[in-house]
Order: C-alpha cells, then sequence, then structure tokens
C-alpha cells in the first residue's frame, strides 16, 4: 500500500524531533539595560534573546531587563512588535541600554505568497494581507465575518447569523464563472483543507494574505477564483509568555422586520375578502364591513368589534395582539470565548500554543440552537543545525452545532407569517396552536421537538523539513507532509410536542376558554444518525535556489505535491419508538427503518514553481508555473500547465524622483498576467456511469438503474487567463500610501452544458462542455495615511473594490428579444416587467390603452402598470427586461479609523457595498400570514387609492405579485461593521501582580447600518424574510500577558 | 550528523519526485456503475429496464392534479401557473404549469433509456433469451407509453427510435405526422403484448393486456373529431388556418376504419380473462352497494383491484408524494391543503340517482342539492354536511361528528346569534389560507381509513392508468360513433347497474352524450376530461366556462339554539347559492391553439426543422 508507505515517512519527520537536542553551555556574564524607543519611553514586553542560544528574556513594566550571556564575542538580538529588530555585540560592556525604532515602513514588511515568503516592497503581484491582530478586534466567532472591508478587492457577504452556519461568502474581485467561485483557501501551506477558513481561532492568525491576480497561478488548477493564504502564528524565541484572553459578547438581529399589528392585519384580511367581490361591489362592501361587517349577507372575516378589541386589547383571549418576534427571541443572546497561548523558546527551538474555547447562543428564549468550539493549536519550530529546520504544526478542534428539529429557515417562515391577531402564549402562560405543521415559534425553537446534533471534530497535521545544502550557497530542499483527518456524526431525535388549541367551550367562569391538549409533530419518536469521515494527505517537496549576485537577487523554486482525499459515510434512520423516553437507535421500531451510506476517492498530482529576479529592488520580474493534474480529468487532458508573468518597476529607486522628488518616499508600478485553472466541477464526467434510483415493483422498493449523463471525453478545466496593472506608493515620510490596481480577467472554457442548442428530442442529458465565456473587470484600491501628534496617534484608511462581470458567451437560444438576451450581461440576472405605477381606478383601466390579455383576463383597480417595452401594444412575455444587478454587490469598500493615546486606542471599521438588488415578496402574506408593515403603509385600498402602490395581494396571487421592478429594491448600505475601544493597564500597576501587560476593550460588530432596503438586512438574500438574521455583536474582553 | 539528516532529507525528497507513476490519480467512482458492466449483467439490465417506470412519476397523483386543468376541479393556491392554461394564455415562451409526467423534455429522456436499453439488449447475447425478451417487451411499452404522451398533449412529434450520442453530426429531428406516431405507437404495442405474452409479471411492471390497452386508448383517440383533419378544420377556425394538418391530424384514411380499429383493440382487451368488477349485475345495485362496488374500483381493494390493467403503486417503506394525495386535497379542517377542489360545474353534473338531470331551477334538487344524487357522487365528493374522518385531536371537539363544514352558518353565543364560519372554509379558525374555494373537497382516491392521518401519514392507494372500465368506455364509444348503439348501451349498463344508476335507453345523439357525461363522471380526476374534452373538440363551452363555486348559508331556524355547530336541518335553513369564482383567483376563458400545448420557444430555437402548433 503506497499510502502505508508514504504514512512511514511521517514518522521519519517526527523522529526528527524527538532525536534533536538542544545546547549552549560556556562562561555566563551578566547584562542589564533598558529598552526604549525612538522618543526615550520605555518599551515593555521586548524579546531579548541571545544569538545562537536558547537564552532569552523580555523588558519588565519599566523597559528594563538582566540576562546572562555566554562571552564577549556573543550578540544580542532585540525584537518587538512594529519595530526594527536590532543586533548588538557584548564586548565588554555590562550594561547595554537600547533604543528601537519604529518600523514605520510598512514596506520593508514581508508578506506570504504561494510556497514563500517575499518583501512587500518587490512584489509584483497583486496581493493584499490583513493582520491577525486586526482581525481579533472582530467579536464574531466566524472568522469570515471579520474580512469584510478589510481587504480591498475581497467581497464577504454575510447571508445569516445562526450559530453554527454563521459564515460569509467570500469572493475575490467579484464572480468570474457561470460555475464554482470559491477562492482556494491555503492554510500553513495546504491547500483546502477540510473546515475552511471560518473555525480557525482568530487568536492563532498571524497573517492572511489574499494573491488577486496571476500571483496565484502557482495554485494553478485551483487558482482562478483567487487564493486566500492563512499563516498561524509561530513561536518567538525567549523567555515563556503566557497569554490568556477572556470575551464576553452579546448578540441580537441587526434588523427585525417590522409586521403589521393585530387590528392592521385584520383589516387587510377584510380587504382581500372584498377584493373576492366583483369591482362595482368594493366601495359599498368597504363601507358595509367598516360600519357593520356585513355586506349584502357576506360576513367580514373580522367585524368592528373584533377590530376594536384588537386594538385595545381588552380580550387578550380571543382577540391578542401578538409580536410574534419578541415572543419568541430575548433581547440579547450571550456568547463567550476564552483563549489561552502560550510561546516561546530559544533560538533552536520556539513553541506556540493555543487553547481556546467558544460558545455562542441563538436568538431564542429557552434556545436549543448553540454552538460550542474547542480547538487547539500547537507550532513547533526546530532549528536542527545550522542547516536543518523542522517545523511541525497539530491543530485539534471539535465543533458542536445543536438545533431544535426544526431549520432556522421553517422557524423564521413562521414568525413572518405568525398572525398577529393568534396568540403565541395564552394569557395563562400555556403556548398557543400552531401557525402551521404544528410549527408555534415559542415552542419549535425548544427542545420540546426533540434535537439535533452536529459534531465535526477535525484533526490536522503539517510537517515541513528545510535542509540548506551547505556546499550549494542559497540551495535549500524542503519536504512536506499534512495529514488531515475530519470526523463528523449527525444525530436528530424527533419527538412529538403538545400545543394548546381553543376547545369549544368555557371554564367554570364562564369566560376563560376552555384549551385542548394537542400532540403535534411526528406521530411518534424518530431518529436519524450520520456518520462521516475523511482523510487527506498531501506528500510535497520543494526546492529553493535564492541568492544574491552582486545587484541581482535571483529565486528559483520547484516543487511537486500529490494529494489524495478518501471519505465515507453512513446513515440510519428508525421510527416507531415506543417512547420519547430512551433516544438511541436500538430501541426504534423495526417498520420503515432505513439505512444508506456511500464512499468517495480523490487524487491530485502536480509540479509547480517560481523563477524570481530583481535588479537591485529596482527592476523586478517574476515567472510562476503549476503543471496540475487532477482525477476530475480523463487521463489525456489530466494535466493542464498554468504560468504567470509579472514586471514591476521600483521608480523611487530612480534617481530622478529620489532626488528630485523627496516627497515619494515609494513609488512602484506592476503589472501581471497569468493562466490559472478552476476545477470545482461534478466529477467523472468524462465517464459514462449510471446511478441508482429505486421503483416500487411488486409492493418492494425496487433498485433501479439510470444513465446519469453521456460522457464529454474532452473535458478540461475552465481557463481564468487574468491580468492586472497596479500602482502602489507611500507619500510624505510614509505618512499617505496608496495602491490603486485595475484588472481584467477573462474566464474561457467554462463548463456549461449545450443546452440552447442540443434539441430535447435527442433525449440527451447533456454533460457539461468547455463552452462558456465570462469576462470580469474592475478596479480596487486602497489608501492610507498616518500620522502623530505628541502622544496621540492615528491613521485612516480606504479601500475598495469594484468588479462587473459579462457573459461573453454560454450557448444562450436565440429567439429571446434583445433585451431579454443574457448574453452579453452580468451573470446570474434575470428578466422581470418594468413597473410603471397602479391603475389608481376604473377610469385609468377604461383610459388604458395596452391590452393585459396575455397577462390577466380582467384588469381592476389597483392592479400594477406595466410598460410596453417593445411597444406593440400589448403586453406579454416579450415585454419583460433583463435586469443588469444581481445580489452580489458591484463594489464593497471599508473606512478605517485607528487612533491611540497613551494607554487608549481606537479602531473604527465601517463598511459598505452597492450595485447589488434583491426582490422583497409578500409571497406568505394574506391569510397565510402577516404582512410587512411598508407594504400595509402604502397599499392601494378602496378609501385611498395609490397610483403608486398596488392592491393587497393574498399569497402573491395577483399578476403582480412578482417577477417585476416594483418589488425589486436596492441592497445599498454602509454600515458600522467593527469598532473597538481598548485600555492597556498602565505597567507599574501589573508588575506586582507577576502581569506583564493587560488590556481591557470592548468592540463591536454591525453596530449601525444605513441601507436602502429598509425591511431585512442588506446582506440578505432572502425575498421573504424566511431566515435567521445576521448578527449585530457587542462584546467585552481582556487580555492579560504573563 | 548533519550528513544523517541529508540523506533523509533527500530520500523522502527524491521518494515525493520519483512518484511521477500517477496511476492513484486513476479514481474511480464508488457510487456509481460503469455503461460497460450494467449490459453485460442481467440483474444490471432488469434495474435499468425497472427504471423506465420511473418516468410514470407519482402517475397522476401530483400536488397539482391534471383535472384542475379541466371543469372538474380549481386548483386553490396562486403561483403555480395554472390559470395561464385554464386561462387559455400558454404561448411558446411561457406555456404554463406542465407536469413531470407529460413534459417534452421528461418524455424524451425516457424515450432515450427506452432506446438504450433495446440497442443494448440486442447486443446482449449472453443474456438469456428470455430476459431478453421480457425487458425488451417492458421497453417497448414504455417507449409507447411515452410517445403516447407526447402525442395527446403535443401532437405528432418527432420519431426518436435510436440513441444519439455527442458523435452524432445531426441532432434536428423533423416533426413525424400524426398518422406515422400513432403506427409507431401501435407498433410497439403490439410487440410489447407479443413479448409478455404468457408472463406473469410483478405488480406495477408492463404486461401485455397494459400493452393492449394502451393500444385501445391511443386508437380511440386517433378516431376522434380533434385527430380527423376535415372534421378539425370544420370545428375550429386556428386548426383551419393551420397550414401543417398533418402533424396534429389524419388528412386522408377513413374515419370509420379508425373507429373500427379502435372498437377491435376495445374488444380485444374486453376478451382478456380474469378483469373487471362486478360488471355481471343484471339491475342497478342498491345505493350503498353502488358507492362501495365504486369506492372499491377507485381504491384498489375488496375486488375492485381487478379494474386495474396498469398502475403506480405506493407503500409505506418508500414515502412519495403520491401517498401525500390526501395531505393536498383534503380540508384545511384536517390540516390539509385542499390543493384539487372539484368545482360547482363538474358537481352539477352528477344524475340524480333516478337518472334524471339535475337542476338548480328544480325547487326540490335546489333546497336539498346533496340528496339522492348518483351514488358515485358520495364517493368522488365531499360537501357541506357530508361525513368523512375523526378530525385531529386539536380540532375535534370542534366537530365530534365529523361533517365537513364549507358554509356559513349562525350559533348562538352569549343569547345572540353570532356568525361562524365552517371548519372547512377559508375563514376557518384552522389554516384557513388552506381552504376550498369552491365549497367542495376531492374525495375519490383518499383512503378513508381513520387511521391514516392524512396531514401526516402516507397512504397506500395505486394510480391507474389503465383500467378494465376505460376500455369499455372505448368499445362503447366506438360502437356509437359507429351506429351500434344497442351494443353501446349493454356494456354501458353494466358500469351503470354497477354504481347503483339505472339503464340508458338513448340512442343516437342522445346516447353519445349520455355517454360522454358518464365517462366524466366514472373516470373522475383521471387524467380523461382534459384529453376527451379536447378530442370531442367540447373544450369551448366545457373547459372554457367561468369556475362556478357554492356558497352554503346556514341560518337557525326561530328558537333554535346551537352553540357547537354541526349539520342538522332541523335547526338550521340551508341556503345554497352558486356564484362565479372571483375573477382575480380565476378567470378561465378557452382558446381553440389550447388544443395542443405550444412546443416551448427554446426547443423550437434549437430545432429549426420544428413547426409550431396550430394557433401559436
Amino acid at each position: 500500500m503506497k499510502s502505508n508507505f508514504y504514512r512511514s515517512k511521517l514518522l521519519y519527520l517526527l523522529a526528527f524531533l524527538l532525536s534533536s537536542s538542544w545546547m549552549a553551555f560556556g562562561q555566563n556574564q551578566t547584562i542589564t539595560g533598558k529598552v526604549t524607543d525612538e522618543k526615550g519611553e520605555a518599551l515593555i514586553g521586548v524579546n531579548i534573546i541571545v544569538k545562537e542560544t536558547n537564552k532569552g528574556t523580555t523588558t519588565n513594566a519599566d523597559g528594563k531587563y538582566s540576562l546572562s550571556v555566554p562571552g564577549s564575542s556573543s550578540k544580542i538580538i532585540y525584537t518587538f512588535v512594529s519595530y526594527e529588530s536590532k543586533e548588538v555585540t557584548v564586548g565588554n560592556q555590562s550594561i547595554i541600554n537600547v533604543s528601537l525604532n519604529p518600523d514605520a515602513k510598512s514596506l520593508s514588511e514581508v508578506v506570504v505568497v504561494g510556497y514563500g515568503v517575499q518583501k512587500k516592497a518587490t512584489i509584483s503581484g497583486s496581493v493584499v494581507a490583513v493582520k491577525g491582530s486586526d482581525l481579533q478586534k472582530s467579536p464574531s466567532v466566524n472568522l469570515s465575518n471579520s474580512l469584510a472591508g478589510r481587504m480591498a478587492g475581497v467581497v464577504a457577504v454575510n447571508r445569516s447569523g445562526e450559530p453554527g452556519y454563521d459564515g460569509s461568502s467570500i469572493r475575490i474581485r467579484g464572480a468570474n464563472t457561470l460555475n464554482n467561485n470559491d477562492a482556494l483557501i491555503v492554510i500553513d501551506g495546504i491547500p483546502n483543507r477540510a473546515g475552511g477558513l471560518d473555525r480557525i481561532n482568530p487568536a492563532d492568525i498571524e497573517t492572511i494574505s489574499v494573491l488577486k491576480d496571476a500571483s496565484a497561478a502557482i495554485y494553478g488548477a485551483r487558482a482562478a477564483n483567487g487564493v486566500i493564504l492563512i499563516t498561524t502564528k509561530k513561536g518567538k524565541s525567549g523567555k515563556p509568555e503566557l497569554s490568556y484572553s477572556f470575551n464576553q459578547g452579546f448578540s441580537q438581529p441587526t434588523v427585525i422586520p417590522k409586521l403589521a399589528n393585530a387590528a392592521q392585519y385584520a383589516g387587510m384580511l377584510n380587504d382581500l375578502d372584498i377584493y373576492g367581490l366583483p369591482t362595482s361591489e368594493w366601495a359599498a362592501a368597504t363601507a358595509a364591513y367598516k360600519a357593520t361587517g356585513v355586506y349584502n349577507g357576506r360576513k367580514a372575516p373580522y367585524s368592528p368589534t373584533d377590530m376594536q378589541q384588537y386594538k385595545d386589547g381588552s380580550d387578550p383571549w380571543l382577540h391578542p395582539d401578538t409580536d410574534w418576534y419578541g415572543a419568541t427571541l430575548k433581547a440579547w443572546s450571550p456568547q463567550t470565548r476564552h483563549n489561552v497561548q502560550m510561546s516561546g523558546g530559544s533560538e533552536n527551538i520556539k513553541y506556540l500554543a493555543s487553547l481556546g474555547y467558544q460558545n455562542q447562543d441563538a436568538y431564542y428564549k429557552n434556545s436549543a440552537t448553540g454552538y460550542d468550539q474547542y480547538d487547539l493549536r500547537l507550532n513547533l519550530d526546530a532549528k536542527i543545525n545550522e542547516n536543518v529546520n523542522l517545523s511541525i504544526g497539530l491543530m485539534g478542534r471539535e465543533e458542536q452545532r445543536r438545533f431544535p428539529t426544526k431549520a432556522a429557515g421553517a422557524i423564521f417562515r413562521m414568525q413572518m407569517r405568525g398572525k398577529p391577531n393568534q396568540p403565541a402564549f395564552w394569557p395563562n402562560g400555556l403556548p398557543g396552536p400552531d401557525i402551521e405543521n404544528g410549527e408555534n415559534p415559542v415552542v419549535i425553537t425548544t427542545n420540546q421537538t426533540g434535537y439535533e446534533t452536529d459534531k465535526q471534530s477535525y484533526f490536522q497535521t503539517n510537517g515541513q523539513l528545510d535542509v540548506k545544502i551547505p556546499w550549494v550557497q542559497g540551495l535549500k530542499l524542503t519536504g512536506t507532509a499534512a495529514i488531515d483527518k475530519r470526523f463528523r456524526a449527525t444525530k436528530r431525535w424527533e419527538t412529538p410536542w403538545t400545543l394548546y388549541e381553543k376547545g369549544t367551550g368555557f371554564e367554570a367562569d364562564g369566560k376563560t376558554p376552555t384549551l385542548v391538549a394537542s400532540k403535534r409533530g411526528p406521530a411518534e419518536p424518530r431518529l436519524t444518525l450520520g456518520d462521516e469521515n475523511q482523510l487527506n494527505v498531501l506528500l510535497g517537496a520543494i526546492v529553493t535556489y535564492e541568492r544574491k549576485f552582486g545587484d541581482h537577487n535571483v529565486t528559483v523554486l520547484a516543487g511537486s505535491n500529490r494529494e489524495t482525499i478518501v471519505g465515507d459515510n453512513f446513515n440510519a434512520y428508525r421510527r416507531f419508538f415506543i417512547s420519547p423516553a430512551l433516544d438511541q437507535l436500538f430501541a426504534g421500531g423495526d417498520l420503515e427503518k432505513t439505512n444508506t451510506g456511500g464512499a468517495y476517492e480523490r487524487a491530485r498530482l502536480n509540479y509547480f514553481g517560481r523563477a524570481a529576479y530583481n535588479f537591485k529592488e529596482k527592476y523586478l520580474a517574476e515567472f510562476l508555473w503549476r503543471y496540475d493534474g487532477s482525477d476530475i480529468f480523463p487521463e489525456a487532458t489530466r494535466y493542464g500547465f498554468f504560468p504567470g508573468g509579472m514586471l514591476g518597476w521600483v521608480m523611487s529607486e530612480e534617481s530622478f524622483i529620489k532626488d528630485q522628488l523627496p516627497v515619494i518616499n515609494f513609488l512602484k508600478v506592476r503589472g501581471s498576467w497569468g493562466q490559472m485553472g478552476n476545477d470545482q466541477i461534478a466529477t467523472y464526467q468524462y465517464l459514462s456511469t449510471y446511478g441508482f434510483r429505486s421503483y416500487v415493483i411488486g409492493n418492494v422498493e425496487t433498485k433501479t438503474l439510470f444513465e446519469t449523463k453521456i460522457p464529454n471525453n474532452n473535458i478540461k478545466w475552465e481557463v481564468a487567463t487574468n491580468s492586472d496593472i497596479g500602482l502602489e506608493g507611500s507619500l510624505f515620510n510614509d505618512k499617505v500610501t496608496f495602491e490603486l490596481d485595475y484588472f481584467y480577467n477573462k474566464r474561457t472554457d467554462i463548463l456549461w452544458v449545450k443546452n440552447a442548442s442540443v434539441p430535447q428530442s435527442t433525449g440527451l442529458t447533456l454533460p457539461a462542455q468547455n463552452i462558456g465565456e465570462v469576462e470580469n473587470s474592475g478596479y480596487d484600491f486602497t489608501l492610507g495615511y498616518r500620522n502623530q501628534i505628541g502622544d496621540f496617534k492615528y491613521n485612516v484608511g480606504l479601500n475598495g473594490g469594484y468588479a462587473k462581470n459579462k457573459i461573453l458567451f454560454w450557448d444562450e437560444a436565440p429567439g429571446a428579444p434583445e433585451w431579454q438576451r443574457s448574453t452579453g450581461r452580468p451573470m446570474n440576472t434575470y428578466v422581470a416587467y418594468q413597473y410603471d405605477g397602479v391603475f389608481k381606478d376604473q377610469a385609468a383601466i377604461d383610459a388604458n390603452t395596452i391590452s393585459y390579455k396575455a397577462i390577466v383576463n380582467t384588469l381592476r383597480p389597483g392592479d400594477m402598470k406595466y410598460k410596453d417595452w417593445n411597444g406593440d401594444g400589448k403586453i406579454d412575455p416579450n415585454d419583460m427586461v433583463r435586469n443588469d444587478f444581481t445580489q452580489l454587490p458591484l463594489f464593497q469598500g471599508g473606512f478605517n479609523i485607528g487612533a491611540s493615546y497613551k494607554n487608549f486606542d481606537l479602531t473604527i471599521l465601517f463598511q459598505g457595498a452597492a450595485g447589488a438588488m434583491q426582490y422583497v415578496s409578500a409571497g406568505e402574506s394574506g391569510n397565510i400570514g402577516n404582512f410587512l408593515l411598508d407594504i400595509y403603509q402604502n397599499r392601494w385600498t378602496v378609501e385611498n387609492p395609490s397610483s403608486v402602490h398596488p392592491r393587497l395581494a393574498n399569497r402573491n396571487d395577483q399578476y403582480f405579485s412578482g417577477n417585476n421592478t416594483y418589488w425589486l429594491r436596492s441592497n445599498d448600505y454602509i454600515r458600522l461593521k467593527n469598532f473597538e475601544i481598548g485600555y492597556n493597564v498602565p505597567g507599574q500597576a501589573l508588575s506586582k501582580i507577576g502581569l506583564k501587560n493587560c488590556r481591557v476593550y470592548a468592540n463591536g460588530l454591525n453596530m449601525f447600518t444605513w441601507d436602502a432596503l429598509g425591511v431585512y438586512d442588506p446582506e440578505t438574500v432572502n425575498a421573504t424574510g424566511q431566515y435567521y438574521p445576521q448578527s449585530k455583536l457587542i462584546n467585552v474582553g481582556l487580555t492579560a500577558t504573563f | 550528523m548533519k550528513k544523517r539528516y541529508l540523506i533523509i532529507a533527500l530520500s523522502v525528497f527524491g521518494t515525493v519526485f520519483t512518484s511521477c507513476n500517477d496511476s492513484f490519480v486513476n479514481t474511480k467512482p464508488l457510487d456509481q456503475l460503469s455503461e460497460s458492466v450494467v449490459w453485460t449483467d442481467p440483474s444490471l439490465a432488469d434495474a435499468f429496464v425497472t427504471e423506465l417506470y420511473g418516468g410514470l412519476g407519482v402517475g397522476g397523483f401530483n400536488e397539482q392534479m391534471l383535472a384542475s386543468l379541466t371543469d372538474e376541479a380549481s386548483f386553490t393556491h396562486p403561483g403555480r401557473n395554472i390559470t395561464t392554461i385554464t386561462e387559455s394564455r400558454s404561448q411558446p415562451a411561457d406555456p404554463g404549469w406542465i407536469n413531470g409526467t407529460l413534459s417534452w423534455q421528461n418524455m424524451y429522456t425516457r424515450i432515450r433509456a427506452c432506446n438504450l436499453a433495446i440497442e443494448n439488449l440486442k447486443k446482449a447475447t449472453a443474456f438469456p433469451a428470455a430476459t431478453v425478451t421480457r425487458l425488451t417487451g417492458e421497453a417497448k411499452f414504455m417507449r409507447a407509453y411515452f410517445y403516447h404522451q407526447l402525442v395527446r398533449y403535443y401532437g405528432g412529434v418527432p420519431i426518436v427510435d435510436k440513441s444519439f450520442s455527442l458523435a452524432d453530426t445531426e441532432f434536428l429531428s423533423k416533426r413525424n405526422t400524426m398518422k406515422e406516431c400513432i403506427d409507431f405507437i401501435v407498433k410497439d404495442c403490439d410487440e410489447a403484448a407479443t413479448a409478455l405474452n404468457g408472463l406473469s409479471m410483478a405488480a406495477g411492471r408492463a404486461t401485455r393486456p397494459a400493452a393492449m390497452a394502451l393500444k385501445s386508448r391511443i386508437l380511440i383517440y386517433a378516431a376522434s373529431d380533434l385527430y380527423d383533419a376535415t372534421t378539425a378544420k370544420s370545428k375550429s377556425t386556428a386548426m383551419a388556418a393551420y397550414t401543417n394538418p398533418e402533424f396534429v391530424a389524419y388528412v386522408d384514411g377513413s374515419r370509420a376504419d379508425r373507429w373500427t380499429k379502435a372498437k377491435d383493440a376495445a374488444k380485444a382487451v374486453l376478451d382478456l380473462p380474469g378483469f373487471g368488477s362486478q360488471l355481471n349485475l343484471s339491475a342497478p345495485a342498491a345505493k350503498e352497494d353502488g358507492s362501495a362496488n365504486y369506492q372499491n374500483i377507485a381504491l384498489a381493494r375488496n375486488g375492485g383491484e381487478k379494474d386495474l390493467i396498469f398502475a403506480r403503486y405506493f407503500i409505506n417503506a418508500k414515502q412519495e408524494d403520491g401517498g401525500r394525495i390526501g395531505l393536498f386535497n383534503g380540508p384545511n379542517g384536517y390540516h390539509n391543503w385542499a390543493g384539487n377542489a372539484p368545482i360547482q360545474n363538474f358537481v352539477d353534473d352528477y344524475e340524480m340517482m333516478d337518472g334524471s338531470k339535475f337542476s338548480w331551477s328544480n325547487a326540490e334538487h335546489s333546497a336539498n342539492p346533496y340528496a339522492n344524487r348518483d351514488p358515485r357522487f358520495y364517493v368522488s365528493l365531499m360537501y357541506d354536511g357530508s361525513t368523512w374522518k375523526p378530525r385531529t385531536a386539536d380540532v375535534a371537539a370542534k366537530d365530534p361528528l365529523n361533517q365537513i363544514q364549507t358554509g356559513q352558518y349562525e350559533i348562538t353565543s352569549g343569547g345572540s346569534k353570532v356568525p361562524y364560519f365552517g371548519l372547512d372554509t377559508r375563514k376557518s379558525s384552522v389554516e384557513d389560507w388552506n381552504g376550498s374555494y369552491t365549497g367542495y373537497y376531492f374525495r375519490k382516491f383518499l383512503d378513508p381509513n381513520p387511521a391514516i392521518v392524512d396531514q401526516s401519514t402516507w397512504q397506500q392507494i395505486p394510480w391507474p392508468f389503465f383500467r378494465y372500465t376505460e376500455a369499455i368506455f372505448n368499445y362503447a364509444e366506438a360502437c356509437i360513433e359507429l351506429g351500434q348503439d344497442a351494443e353501446a348501451r349493454a356494456w354501458l349498463n353494466k358500469i351503470r347497474f354497477r354504481s347503483g344508476m339505472p339503464a340508458l335507453t338513448e340512442s343516437g345523439d342522445a346516447l353519445r352524450q349520455k355517454y360522454r357525461n358518464e365517462r366524466r363522471i366514472e373516470m373522475a380526476f383521471e387524467e380523461q376530461r382534459y384529453h376527451d374534452a379536447r378530442r370531442w373538440m367540447i373544450a369551448g363551452p366545457t373547459l372554457g366556462r367561468k369556475v362556478q363555486i357554492m356558497n352554503v348559508i346556514g341560518t337557525l331556524k326561530a328558537g333554535k339554539t346551537v352553540t357547537l355547530y354541526k349539520y342538522d336541518p332541523t335547526s338550521y335553513d340551508y341556503q345554497y347559492k352558486v356564484v362565479e369564482m372571483d375573477p382575480g383567483k380565476e378567470n378561465r376563458a378557452w382558446a381553440d391553439k389550447m388544443y395542443f400545448l405550444p412546443i416551448h420557444r427554446d426547443e423550437m430555437n434549437r430545432n429549426k426543422n420544428l413547426v409550431q402548433n396550430p394557433g401559436y
């Protein structure tokens, strides 16, 4: 077995770790001193180590240190975050005072790129990065929610706040393909690790960098949608440092839709009842319903007395006025997070260990929903000897999700539908009847319906061995291994629950209605168990050659990865449990029990490399490539070659700027071009395969087989050809920084089905073919300004990205009129009638000359007008027009402010998006459920006819209820996405209790929103509001370092 | 020491790099089979052929039933594109609701599967000959069935009898004529009947009788008015203006021949042994027996299953929509969805028990419209005051007698009369948004077993594709059209006696009208009316009518006190008012283009050889 063979390789790597020993002895002398900043202020917690030893210390609260060194030839290295490090030879000194200079030039930072790091100043691709410390300012327990607005060109949209499923969808420079637009996520050098980035503990993150252009080409067939590189923290040499942080947060929905109250709702149902009559009777019926509740023998659904009682609350038993959201949701839901992190080490071995726990409650009162996470990370770096380095990373994580047996979609559906004139609870405290299917939100959010648990465990390891070849200067070999295991166990235990319906009589008092208890939900308890596991193995090797020849800097890298994934799953179900007392599979009945399972395997082999050259760090050139093979494709087209090239010119190194324009500190122009692939497609499309179904024959469920599709032997990946041109620089002593990029991406060979040209009469279930073409272009920018006035330091930044795509080809059938064609327009758009006001009254209908016969046989007052787009005198499907907007914003940006004064600091992030549209639907309004208050306030009525807003519809039953632009609303918004205010407790107070550093802070997420939609959260994609809303979070925390 | 590390490092390195043998990248799907395996293993080939029946969907037991496109029922819930069809607004770009069991795409996908099976079985020389014959017979039956679906909804369609592959250069088939299509279907039926002759097949599979019943159906269609170009043109301007009548009708040949062929095919079915239920009565069954006989056939039990020739079965071990027909159609007062609600226009076509017509202008009828009707009335429909299953626990106290309540009544509360809306109305206290607009509920195929709580329990009633009774009707129709009234009456009266109705005595056109109504009542909700109204070319005055609904008003008689409503003519005066349905809800009209569905604009664009149907 090959895999066993490779497993043994890992043992070798582990053996390295165990056999490595470390040494350091000699004649000691003691050095003392103080470390200060450029203004002479003490720096606390500066890392001090003796070079090439494991000896080290840190400065105390006064900036002072004491350290014993082996001898006068020893060198001491002083390092501190955001400051340039300094190296001092001891000589005969016994007191060494050091002043560190701030590392103002952010451009001297290094940035993580594919299979390496590069100095930001010499990068010639479009790469954007964010520090883990910035992400930690966001209180979201889901890392993906902390990215929005921080990186130009990275679009993150949060669709739901449900604990366990509250992630954001991330797009790099918008959407580029008709298929999967997900970026490749690389964690500590390993691509596409199970679990993704959502659940990584933010405290463990050193940096996240995003490759937006051809710089991603080194990831080949998976790089087309951009690459997100996550690097976790490593230990730093020095005395062990222990830090503990605690966060207590509280969340609530950002927006709770405003709905009609009981009296308003009852009035609307009376209106709807009237609209069932001939139009000539509407006015009389409206007057009669208001006056007496009876028109011509027809009784109004709600009499004037009913309406009065809904208003005045005089009859809480029979005429309640229920706020369903208020009855179901609590004001604030807690979440907690604890982190312990320990790091330290000598020059030879460094470690960082991190432990995290977090829990998150849902919005519901007595919530059955919640999320718990336990995570562990251990990063070790060992310098075995001068030429051999070893890194080992271990990550373990347990994610526990729990839910009631009704999904959040169903629960919030019932919040929206909940009739305000129906009780959530009866006045005596018993739960009221259901809205439908036994679903009363105050009950189905709790454990009364049983429970569902979803436990996902990850155990991920990666090891890297670097060996410098001593006899060839600059040559290094790197071996990599990663073994990731994922387990998932799900359990769903459904039990009946009890609701109380109003009976027919009254209690002894003659007033209180009797209540009837009724069992709702499943007829008897049922249990479903699921089990999944997956093993990913990656083995890799890289050769690097990096050398400086005079003014020539050369880097050459070549490597290979082989990756395999195997997984299987199993699932079992039983019903007819005789009691809810025992929730184990064996206790279920034997009838109608089912079980199923499956398995899969994936494999990849690839080769990649980079060649970079620069002259005096002034003229930059880089070439990247990957030769990628994946089992998704047939042998003949299995491998693809993906090249990328980048050029840069650091103009500020030229004398005409250096000498003539000193105001410019740094200026670089760069350009890139590359080809990458997207292989996120259905597997085995090159095979002719038959799948399983079943059919009832002879009263037995019998297995059947069907042709899944006809094969496409020529299938290959989509090809992204991405170009980028950028300008970046800094001015005025680096106070002002800027970065601008324009990009043009063209995706070709998009896999799409030729349904538009092959007739259905062939009966072919067509395979996807490499036929589609989409272009996507736009720009992104970052502007920054930083300054200091005395103790007051501040910085502001603005970033944004705009991307608009266009379908160039996708086998669209001819025949639709030009204004409906999708080719030449953005992806995922739809056609809709163009709203043109409302027929206010019969006179307006009589004056109308356009025929509506194709969509409605009789027009009535309050009906909507459409534009006769083609001017043929009639409204028919040819008058629908394709809209240019989708649910994905065209522009997303952020504006951040950071400030500090003495021990206080403040960061603020505003984030906004523009160019997305969202349908708002009253699809479940009417006698099926409540209306948005907005609809109530604006509706056409007999007494107050509108020429702008239409008549009410019952459950969207009118022709104008959907598919027209009236219901299409802008989703533009700006929100205070994130803020944090912090205070560093002064050192003197702390040192007495052994604390090195203590910081207290308060932060928040989605605090305020200014939006155009007005009814739901502007990040929603749900037309009816039937989803778990996004969260607003406030949080307080402290971090103590020992 | 240094050297040792290096050697190990280099060996790791070398191993990865030299593993250029990439055979490990050749993974296989672990959840599917490859094509070559399937056609070398008779069990797998059998499984492939069995899947052909999957093209039958859940028979007619979809949430939206074909009945709601006809003057049998109206669909309660909005947004299903049903009114596009009932209001005759179908267009090639927007044809309206089309069920999967008849859609162009699904039928051709399934026809391809039939062709694949037939072709591969021909090559499967290693299989036992009997297996090849049986499976080929099943595949041919199903191919005929799928073409019969296409033909009766779309007219003549391209006959595809080979399996295309991507290597084909020509995908654009031409429409075949109506005659060619019917000949093709008949040929497949005949070959299937031969192949399956003498075989004992499990319930749900094709059989020789099924093939013969399909042949009978398609031939009775072929003989009908709509399928005869001359007649169709004389009755419809859209048909008259159509330049390619051969695609939708016979343009030559003798109609009498077609009727004779239809009659012979029907008679062949009637001659099959072992089918039919309670057809040997010499006088009308008693009322209760008539209802029971009819219900047994609808529910396929107690001997009624003998009427089934080909059906779609449902079992609780596989929960499919076909078992949820009670939820889809039952009353809202039982927490059901009341989807396909029978309309007054249908209700009125049930005769009185004595065989006379029901009439609202007859004072006795209008005062008590649900009394003394055809015994089938009580099986097929629920109406105000009829009894049904016990209500669910939360509602039971409001209706201990289990009576359907579709009216607005008065009850006594605090000494005065207050209005009360029945539990099964759209103003009910129970899930009012699901209530029927029409005042009636579908009952025919619902299992009356009280243990089946329709809201949450699946039922196991099969959907009848072909029944022996249909062949009787086909035979009678052909006889009438050939002037053999006595023979027609003899067979029709078997059906009438079985259900407790007196014998027909009419002749000529009067008999034809009686026959048509008899077929409408007996075959209610079985996907017959949609086609019958079209092929008889009576759709305008039937399907095109505005929907009529029932308003029941119960007024307390003087001096009566009722606190808990029940149907009680001693306490209430009941008034039955027929009104038209709110035009904003459904506003029916007929246009002649609706005789056939449009071929979708996109398919027209894909295939320039296609010719659109008349009127579009």
